[in-house]
């Protein structure tokens, strides 16, 4: 768990406060876990470190939601805000984990825009982090 | 005398009746369309708001975003970012009826009050577009601050309001094209909203909005939920969108302090009024959606699904 966790905090250690261009990017992924929502959440909100590196922007135990924005430049991205929510699966052993993220690219002035700071690398780059995020986390809540 | 009364009270009841046809056939009247821009799927939704329905879904350029809608003229603007270009809806049939080219990434939009123009931020040149709404096409050009964003245009002085977003200040013009004021806003201005002796705009890095006096140019700043991003402001209330919050501020301007914060879908980015139904609507980017509200107790009447990352950054609302 520790391992996913340090994981996480590399890929995610992102903002830039720099300016961006005008069209906000998302990305929306989710997992199915086979164990119960209560024990993912558990697992999940249990991000000490993470909390410290992040700005969290809320925290809510009923919904099993939480929010977090990234305030160091890491990515070609920025303006970086997620949120993680476990929702309950198709049975109660069950629990599906939905990843959302909003940033925009780094580059912000008149276009040609240049390689590797256009909206398709800022998307690129979050995928790779929620994707391999996502996955890593299922193996660990199901190795347990 | 029986009879005489049965009269009167057919009569009364007859009159009722035409009372009741009448404001049905008023009420029938009120244009009550909401455009919403779906800058995920380039699309339009477009909303009825007494039925609260989706009546259509109109293709338009890529990466729409701004908006303005002209009443009097039933046309709507819509700024497609990813394009570079205008696309202008006849709001009768809803139809598009022109595209107009512009080769430059159209932020956002508003009009004069006679609607013979139209004013568009230019985002990568840094100017005011002013297009012509007779002939379509550009006329105009006013070279403006860095990172123009939101734009308002303030009828009781015609002045033209425009935040500079990376400049942390917001500046005003004259209709000739003068600059008469630069003024220091909070960080990140991105929205902006006037109304009478006022201009209001929505500072993102640091939860603020900014209220700037169009006579004496004094400011004040008051402290709202994070990442706001536009400001609507009527009856001495102003409603502000929280877009890290997914909630609505409402400041009460006669203090100049929040009194609460009501919850919207995720991602709220804008806000407009139907000011005869007494009806708010935010668009939701997060959850595409959009959030329709009673303005009169902020009760939220309907959430209805629009298209991916529904924004709308401006007039919305057919009135």
């Amino acid at each position: 768990m520790r391992k996913f966790i340090l994981a996480l905090i590399t890929l995610l250690f992102s903002i830039s406060i720099f300016a961006h261009g005008p069209t906000p990017q998302k990305v929306q992924e989710s997992v199915t876990v086979s164990v119960t929502p209560t024990k993912a959440w558990s697992v999940i909100k249990d991000f000490s470190d993470f909390k410290k590196i992040m700005k969290i922007r809320s925290f809510d135990d009923e919904i099993m939601k939480i929010k977090y924005e990234m305030l160091k430049k890491d990515g070609p991205f920025s303006d970086y805000n997620a949120y993680i929510i476990v929702k309950k699966g198709s049975n109660d052993n069950e629990s599906i984990i939905q990843w959302t993220a909003r940033f925009y690219r780094t580059y912000k002035l008149n276009p040609p825009i240049p390689e590797g700071e256009d909206d398709a690398t800022a998307v690129a780059a979050v995928k790779n982090i929620v994707g391999p995020g996502l996955a890593n986390l299922k193996k660990a809540l199901e190795s347990k | 005398m029986i009879i005489k009364n049965k009269k009167i009270i057919l009569i009364t009841f007859l009159c009722f009746l035409l009372a009741l046809i009448y404001f049905y056939n008023n009420y029938q009247k009120i244009n009550s369309k909401a455009y919403i821009t779906n800058q995920g799927d380039n699309t339009v939704s477009i909303v009825d708001l007494k039925t609260l329905q989706v009546i259509k879904t109109l293709k338009v350029g890529i990466a729409p975003l701004g908006i303005t809608i002209l009443n009097k003229k039933n046309l709507g603007f819509i700024g497609n970012v990813g394009t570079d270009d205008i696309s202008v809806i006849d709001t009768r049939t809803d139809q598009i009826i022109k595209t107009i080219k512009l080769n430059t990434a159209p932020l956002s939009l508003t009009s004069s009050p006679d609607e013979s123009k139209v004013y568009v931020t230019d985002w990568f040149k840094n100017n005011i577009l002013i297009i012509s709404v007779k002939e379509m096409k550009i006329i105009d050009s006013i070279k403006v601050g860095i990172t123009p964003s939101g734009i308002a245009f303030n009828k009781k002085y015609n002045y033209l309001i425009v935040t500079n977003r990376d400049s942390n200040s917001v500046e005003i013009y004259n209709e000739n094209k003068k600059l008469i004021k630069k003024l220091a806003t909070g960080k990140h201005p991105f929205g902006v909203y006037t109304k009478d002796k006022y201009a209001y705009t929505a500072n993102v890095y640091d939860d603020t909005i900014t209220i700037i006096d169009l006579e004496n140019w004094s400011t004040k700043v008051i402290k709202v939920g994070a990442h706001p991003y536009n400001v609507l402001v009527h009856n001495n209330y102003g409603l502000v969108t929280n877009t890290v919050d997914d909630s609505l501020s409402i400041i009460d301007l006669k203090n100049n302090k929040e009194l609460k914060k009501i919850n919207t879908g995720e991602t709220p980015e804008n806000l407009d009024l139907h000011y005869k139904l007494n009806i708010l609507v935010v668009t939701n980017w997060g959850s595409d959606s959009i959030s329709i509200y009673d303005f009169k107790n902020l009760n939220l009447i309907k959430e209805i699904k629009t298209g991916a990352q529904s924004r709308s950054f401006g007039d919305f609302i057919l009135q």
